[in-house]
């Protein structure tokens, strides 16, 4: 792909039209003619801009990965299966609150309410499900606004646009909870800061969400409205392999759906994905397969390493250490991701040399191909 | 009494065309006026109205032409002479009627009144309504003057009793818009006295008002237009002026035979061409035509539109014995005079020079090249656009966004209005079709049934409430029996509103101004068993929702009311705008927004102002209305609206 940036129509046609539009946000919102609506992004009105930020800012047009590893990072990007780690940890939270809302467990929210508590952020940019299970981006600001937002639908959502919305005066310091592509999406406005807008500067803390596919907010609501009450869902979840199915739970009861009837709702643009970690967050989130109740934690920055220490100094979170095979089968898993999407990108260009939007270092490529 | 009802006989007026027809009619008597609106036939009922209490005659807005016509009809019937007027389109509409009321006669004088439109300023066609008269067997008059055309139409009532036949008055825009000296005659004073005589006076037991025994009064027709034909021999309408050998002869009528006089005028060949004006276009006056005839070799016809006069000359001299040599015919078919459009005195000048072989310059050519290039140095350049503070921009603007955010490539039918301006940048290109009244939401009924071949983009038809009333009701009708997926979305301003706001069924105001029952189109639409839905266009949200969940259904039709008062009509009435509008500078970011200048760009209200000096928009003071749209749509609220 071009490394020069275009504009908007450029963008509908290079990744919108082209299946390549993760839904992150960081186009629209912005500008009045980029929107999100119903799981896509929409060009309201053609744009005379030649340069648009909304072209610059999205993870899918040509990105350097070593320019943004060394503005995260101060290093080249390794390649390495986890991206740059400080620290591969199992954490769960200490907070009974937390803990029963919490889709595993409960270090997002934990250290979130952590950072609220002692004047780190002001508030968090995160997805939250309205009544009727759609998501929808929300600045929490307080605790209690925190824990509306836990849990997951596993939908897409353009948290991103958020950013693009708040005032270019605004002091309000903030965290954001996102997936790989919005991270990276993220890193891009913090390595080229957007002009005439928010200050990125005060984005103090991002929390990424490890991720292997998120799925079409439109097709997938749908489907949920279709197959069950809603508003009565307090929780879905896809246990860990082998079980292979996505479960809806009720207070009072729980659906299950074998997982290939879900993967249908897949974005396209997932399968182009290399990063299943949040490679460029300052900490990392998932799930610990086989371990019920705890969260897996990369911890990649200081600001990342301080959040934990305090979270475990005060007592906050339970932290251990991750497991030899837990760690060697996270390795495993986002390599694999790494290398699909890398076929996959080759596959859809039609020519080994073209990436997409992939700028990575040829032995690293290589490394992946191989 | 004022305006076209002036009593005094003998005096002379400025009067535009439209009023000399109306004051024609007024001298000839009659009780009943029907007309709809549409340029450039309108103020020949604008002038009739304000006079119709005073002098005892009843004047209507119809609902469309064809009732229009009907309406006149019913009072003809009765015995109380009866005048409609339409612009060409509408004769279209009314045309079905006309030919069948063309068999069975009349009662009292029955005169419709055609206005066309060469060029088509004003239309969505430049239709010669000339034809239409050839083709029913109709008498036709064509005025070249004003006084002709208060004379003419005085005199078409009696012709219309003496051949009992309706009788067309056919009027062009520079007839029916010029102003001109009208000397007038009497005022009737009698009292008239309606009753319906249905007896036929050759067979006593048919009906006297139907197109029956057709073939029969077919031949009955055709001796009436030989009555005509007589009767025109010697009219006073017709005139040759002119050498009695010419060189060339120019054949002629209405406006065209202004344009005639001053081109040989300028030319200095008046003792060299003659000029027969015809002012009984239909049917042509044979005799007279073949006298005139041998005044030349060289025979020019000077009209408008389509080769009429042409055809039907070159028609009659076939008939004629054979001449050696026959005659050389200049005009449409030679290339000499434009088949299409208006004609004006220089086009005239160019077709007689190049028959005479001659060189003229109308003007040097240095100097028209200076004249072409004012408009584009001294002016603004201006795009055809709605009015600051219309609803429709709003309306336009919900209706792109939602088909937008919609995704599915929607698109809008249309038909004829001021919204018809959304075929471009007014209405953001929205509007894809657009032929006559009605005919979106007929469109529409097609292409909502083809789901079958895979066809899914929403259909979106607009119609005005004038329009909804006066053709598009069949049309939803249909839809809603034959399940056809579109939505309409009726753009209720609460007027007739490009051709001057008159009333219309909704307003529940007719047209001498008097208080009626307003038919409720919203009630009408449930009543047939849709969806109705009713917005406010100005709030932009609410109607792109409810536009957005319109279009999203899937069956039969559903109707989306945009109801907002013609911004016109608003302020007239109200004297003041609801808001006072201003960009604050120090919000409006200018160039650096992001923006791409929306505002002044794409919205493009005339009220906004991007000013190059400080790099920011500006409200235009003389011009916004304060209506306050444009508020919502700056992506930093810098357009403040503060109630006034």
């Amino acid at each position: 792909m071009d490394m020069k940036v275009k504009d908007s129509k450029e963008l509908l046609t290079e990744v919108i039209d082209a299946g390549l539009c993760t839904l992150c946000g960081a186009c629209a919102g912005g500008c009045p003619y980029l929107v999100s609506y119903k799981g896509r992004i929409v060009l309201l009105d053609s744009c005379t801009i030649s340069q648009g930020q909304c072209y610059q800012y999205c993870p899918r047009t040509y990105t350097d990965m070593d320019a943004i590893s060394q503005q995260v990072f101060g290093t080249p990007y390794s390649g390495d299966e986890l991206g740059t780690t400080k620290e591969v940890l199992m954490t769960r939270s200490t907070d009974v609150c937390i803990k029963e809302s919490a889709q595993y467990g409960g270090t997002v929210t934990t250290l979130l309410s952590l950072a609220l508590e002692e004047g780190f952020i002001d508030g968090a940019i995160l997805t939250k499900m309205s009544d009727d299970k759609t998501p929808s981006v929300f600045l929490a600001q307080s605790r209690e606004e925190l824990l509306q937002c836990a849990g997951s639908n596993y939908m897409a959502c353009p948290v991103l646009q958020a950013l693009n919305r708040i005032p270019k005066d605004s002091e309000q310091r903030l965290a954001v909870v996102a997936i790989p592509c919005q991270i990276l999406a993220l890193s891009k406005m913090r390595q080229e800061p957007p002009q005439d807008r928010m200050n990125i500067g005060n984005v103090k803390l991002v929390v990424g969400l490890f991720c292997t596919w998120a799925l079409s907010p439109d097709g997938f609501h749908q489907f949920l409205k279709k197959n069950l009450d809603l508003p009565q869902v307090t929780k879905f979840d896809i246990p860990p392999p082998p079980a292979n199915i996505f479960e809806a739970y009720t207070l009072s009861d729980k659906t299950s759906f074998p997982l290939d009837e879900i993967r249908r709702f897949v974005m396209p643009a997932c399968a182009y994905c290399l990063d299943m970690t949040s490679e460029f967050a300052d900490i990392s989130v998932g799930s610990v397969e086989g371990i019920e109740g705890w969260n897996t934690v990369i911890v990649r920055t200081d600001i990342g390493a301080q959040l934990i220490e305090m979270a475990k100094e005060k007592g906050k979170l339970e932290v251990d250490t991750l497991p030899p095979e837990n760690l060697a089968h996270l390795k495993e898993a986002s390599l694999l991701k790494k290398k699909r999407a890398l076929h996959e990108i080759i596959t859809k260009s039609g020519d080994r040399k073209n990436l997409l939007y992939v700028g990575l270092q040829q032995s690293i490529i290589d490394r992946l191909l191989a | 009494m004022s305006g076209v009802g002036i009593d005094a006989p003998g005096s002379t007026q400025l009067f535009v065309g439209n009023e000399a027809i109306a004051r024609g009619a007024l001298e000839a008597g009659i009780g009943l006026a029907s007309a709809y609106p549409g340029t450039p036939s309108t103020e020949i009922m604008e002038s009739l109205i304000p006079v119709a209490k005073e002098m005892n005659f009843y004047a209507e807005w119809s609902v469309n032409e064809k009732v229009a016509l009907e309406v006149a009809a019913g009072a003809s019937f009765a015995g109380i002479r009866a005048i409609t007027s339409m612009k060409q389109n509408g004769v279209n509409v009314a045309f079905d009627f006309l030919a069948n009321l063309v068999m069975s006669g009349i009662g009292a004088g029955l005169v419709l009144v055609s206005c066309d439109d060469p060029s088509a300023l004003s239309s969505s066609n430049e239709q010669d309504l000339r034809n239409i008269a050839k083709w029913l067997d109709i008498p036709l008059l064509e005025p070249a003057t004003f006084q002709e055309a208060k004379d003419m139409t005085k005199w078409a009532f009696d012709l219309s009793e003496e051949l009992n036949s309706i009788c067309m008055i056919r009027s062009v825009t520079r007839i029916a818009h010029a102003r001109g000296n009208v000397t007038l005659g009497e005022l009737p004073k009698k009292e008239q006295k309606a009753h319906f005589d249905s007896i036929c006076p050759v067979v006593p037991t048919l009906p006297k008002f139907i197109p029956y025994p057709s073939a029969w009064l077919h031949s009955q027709l055709h001796a009436k237009l030989d009555k005509a034909r007589e009767l025109f021999e010697s009219s006073p309408f017709n005139w040759y002026t002119g050498p009695e050998e010419a060189e060339l002869l120019i054949i002629t009528g209405g406006s065209c035979w202004l344009y005639s006089l001053e081109a040989v005028k300028a030319l200095k060949l008046e003792n060299k061409v003659g000029i027969l004006k015809l002012g009984t276009i239909w049917p042509l006056p044979r005799k007279l035509i073949e006298l005139h005839l041998g005044k030349s070799q060289k025979i020019l016809m000077v009209e408008e539109i389509d080769p009429f006069l042409e055809g039907s000359i070159k028609e009659l001299v076939a008939d004629l014995p054979s001449t050696t040599p026959h005659h050389t015919f200049y005009g449409k078919h030679s290339g000499h005079i434009n088949a299409y459009g208006e004609l004006n005195p220089d086009l005239v000048i160019q077709a007689i020079a190049k028959i005479m072989d001659l060189t003229y310059e109308s003007r040097p050519a240095e100097y028209s090249k200076k004249a072409e290039e004012v408009p584009f140095t001294y002016m603004p350049p201006r795009i055809m656009t709605f009015c600051p503070g219309c609803p429709h921009r709003a309306t336009f603007w919900a209706i792109k966004n939602a088909l937008r955010l919609d995704g599915r490539d929607g698109f809008v039918t249309g038909d004829i209005g001021c919204y018809t301006l959304a075929i471009g940048p007014a209405g953001f290109f929205q509007m894809r079709t657009m032929y006559c009244m009605g005919a979106g939401a007929g469109v529409a009924n097609g292409l909502g049934k083809l789901g079958q071949f895979g066809f899914n983009q929403p259909v979106l038809a607009v119609c005005g409430d004038s329009t909804f009333f006066h053709a598009a009701i069949p049309a939803l009708i249909n839809g809603i029996y034959n399940q056809s997926n579109f939505t309409l979305v009726i753009l209720d301003n609460n007027a007739t509103a490009m051709t001057g706001f008159q009333p219309h069924p909704g307003t529940g105001v007719t047209g001498m101004g008097e208080t009626t029952r307003a038919v409720d189109m919203e009630a009408l639409c449930r009543s047939l068993g849709v969806q109705v839905e009713v917005c406010d266009p100005f709030d932009l949200e609410n109607s792109t929702a409810t536009l957005l969940e319109a279009i999203a259904q899937d069956g039969g039709p559903r109707v989306v009311i945009m109801r907002r008062e013609c911004e016109l009509v608003r302020g007239r009435r109200d004297k003041k705008p609801p808001y006072k509008v201003h960009v604050d500078p120090d919000k409006c970011m200018g160039e650096a927004c992001g923006c791409d200048r929306l505002c002044t760009r794409v919205f493009g209200c005339s009220g906004m102002v991007w000013d190059s000096e400080s790099g920011k928009a500006t409200i235009d003071e003389t011009i916004c209305t304060g209506c306050g749209v444009c508020a919502d749509i700056c992506p930093q609220g810098a357009i403040i609206r503060e109630a006034v």
